[in-house]
């Protein structure tokens, strides 16, 4: 069966899809800020070179690069409820976000880890040569240069969040695309649907594409 | 004030600083020189730990460390006692001039942040930099940032500043308005000691020359007597040539 392409089925949907929106964005914000804190943290025991701490970091990052998204939030959401029960009670859209953060954590740490080691070794040492403890070297001189290296990745990190999300319908997170699957099921315009779906989080992305721009002018601002 | 004491510095195997021993009195102008690779710098970087002796004792005002029982306290207490000049500037990069100078009397002293701008103002006019007060280092010009290092340097409420080849990244023209800044502090009786090739500011500045040569000391003494009547012919080698290119 062939049936012809339906723009008006398409303008109809939009609005339907739009409400589901709001909780695909929830999921990438909140993960976001919790991969940028673990990254953080990971970042710095690495650089830090922290005694034992830093082999714990390093087999963290090498488990979350070295498995896929997917099979993290199964093993998070199905999986381990079976052994720990405090996992018992949590709900997918809470899933989704630890997966997520976990997940992205572990690259977002490789790339804060190398912009850090990116800055001037000089730089740390007039901070020291001030009277500058290491920690304090870090947070006012190092990080500061640091962030405006890392912006581009990480906002790179940010947006293939954003579209991430999207796997979170496997665990029954109602957000656009489990929407649009619905949708697309019982109206059986499955190529409308998901075109919808598409230019939704294209303009999403090309959105945070711009504020990116944006914050990368303002961070270059003293070089 | 500043007492060094059997100061040893290894890289693997190669010895850059043995056993060295040498002492500095408060407001003294000591100038270090010296073929290039003997180990002035890390001499000075040491008084900094910066790098770390091998063995030896460094003493600056109220601070003492060992090298072989130093603890992290003691190195940034050390660290408090004196202040560095670096060859490129190493200004902070995210920071204005007026930051980089006030960086050390927020962050170190505690001091309040309107009273610690103030005080870099002050330092900044000074170093003649009044105009430039919130322009970030890359727009400043060479001899613009070294004089803003200097600044930070006299900021940082050590007992001696240390400079370590402050005009020798610098082109020609900016080299007179950083070594008008240091002949300033000089008479002004700061602490300074500086590893320099400018055999000309030793001779007008210094109170007390020392010649450094493979990792030793090898001769000490008032400009007057290295440069005109030095007593170890090495010396009298380096001075005659450093002389003959200026």
């Amino acid at each position: 069966m062939q049936s012809s392409f339906d723009l008006q089925y398409i303008i109809e949907l939009m609005p339907i899809l739009l409400k589901y929106l709001g909780v695909t964005m929830e999921m990438a914000l909140w993960g976001f800020l919790f991969a940028l804190i673990l990254a953080l943290g990971l970042a710095l025991v690495r650089v830090f070179k922290i005694a034992f701490i830093q082999h714990l970091a390093s087999l963290y990052i090498s488990f979350f690069r070295g498995t896929p998204l997917l099979v993290q939030l199964f093993l998070l959401y199905y999986g381990f409820p079976q052994f720990m029960p405090i996992f018992v009670g949590m709900d997918a859209f809470t899933a989704a976000i630890i997966g997520l953060s976990l997940h992205f954590s572990a690259y977002m740490a490789e790339s804060i880890r190398a912009a850090i080691l990116g800055i001037d070794k000089s730089q740390m040492e007039a901070c020291l040569s001030i009277g500058m403890t290491r920690l304090q070297a870090m947070k006012r001189v190092i990080l500061p240069q640091a962030s405006r290296v890392a912006t581009p990745s990480l906002m790179n990190y940010f947006i293939d969040m954003i579209k991430s999300t999207s796997l979170a319908f496997t665990l029954g997170v109602a957000e656009i695309m489990a929407k649009a699957q619905m949708e697309a099921s019982s109206s059986f315009k499955f190529f409308e649907s998901f075109l919808a779906v598409a230019v939704i989080y294209w303009v999403v992305v090309i959105f945070f594409t711009r504020i990116q721009h944006l914050l990368e002018y303002k961070l270059n601002k003293a070089y | 004030m500043i007492s060094v004491s059997q100061l040893s510095k290894k890289f693997g195997d190669l010895a850059v600083l043995k056993e060295i021993d040498f002492e500095v009195a408060k407001g003294e102008i000591v100038v270090i020189i010296g073929p290039s690779g003997t180990g002035k710098s890390t001499l000075l970087r040491c008084l900094n730990y910066l790098e770390t002796p091998t063995t030896g004792n460094i003493t600056i005002g109220p601070a003492s460390i060992d090298a072989l029982s130093h603890k992290a306290k003691d190195i940034t207490e050390l660290r408090k006692q004196s202040s560095f000049v670096f060859q490129n500037y190493s200004l902070f990069a995210n920071k204005t001039a007026l930051q980089n100078v006030a960086e050390s009397l927020i962050t170190v002293w505690k001091v309040p942040k309107q009273e610690a701008l103030s005080t870099a103002e002050a330092i900044l006019v000074k170093v003649g930099l009044a105009e430039k007060l919130n322009v970030y280092p890359s727009q400043l010009s060479g001899g613009q940032q070294q004089r803003v290092g200097i600044a930070r340097a006299m900021a940082a409420k050590g007992e001696v500043i240390l400079f370590d080849e402050p005009t020798s990244a610098l082109d020609p023209e900016w080299v007179d308005e950083v070594l008008a800044v240091m002949k300033q502090l000089a008479l002004e009786k700061q602490t300074m000691i500086v590893v320099t090739h400018e055999m000309q500011f030793a001779k007008e500045v210094a109170d007390r020359v020392i010649f450094m040569e493979d990792g030793y000391i090898v001769e000490q003494g008032t400009p007057q007597q290295i440069f005109s009547n030095p007593e170890h012919e090495r010396t009298k080698a380096f001075v005659k040539r450093a002389l003959k290119q200026h």
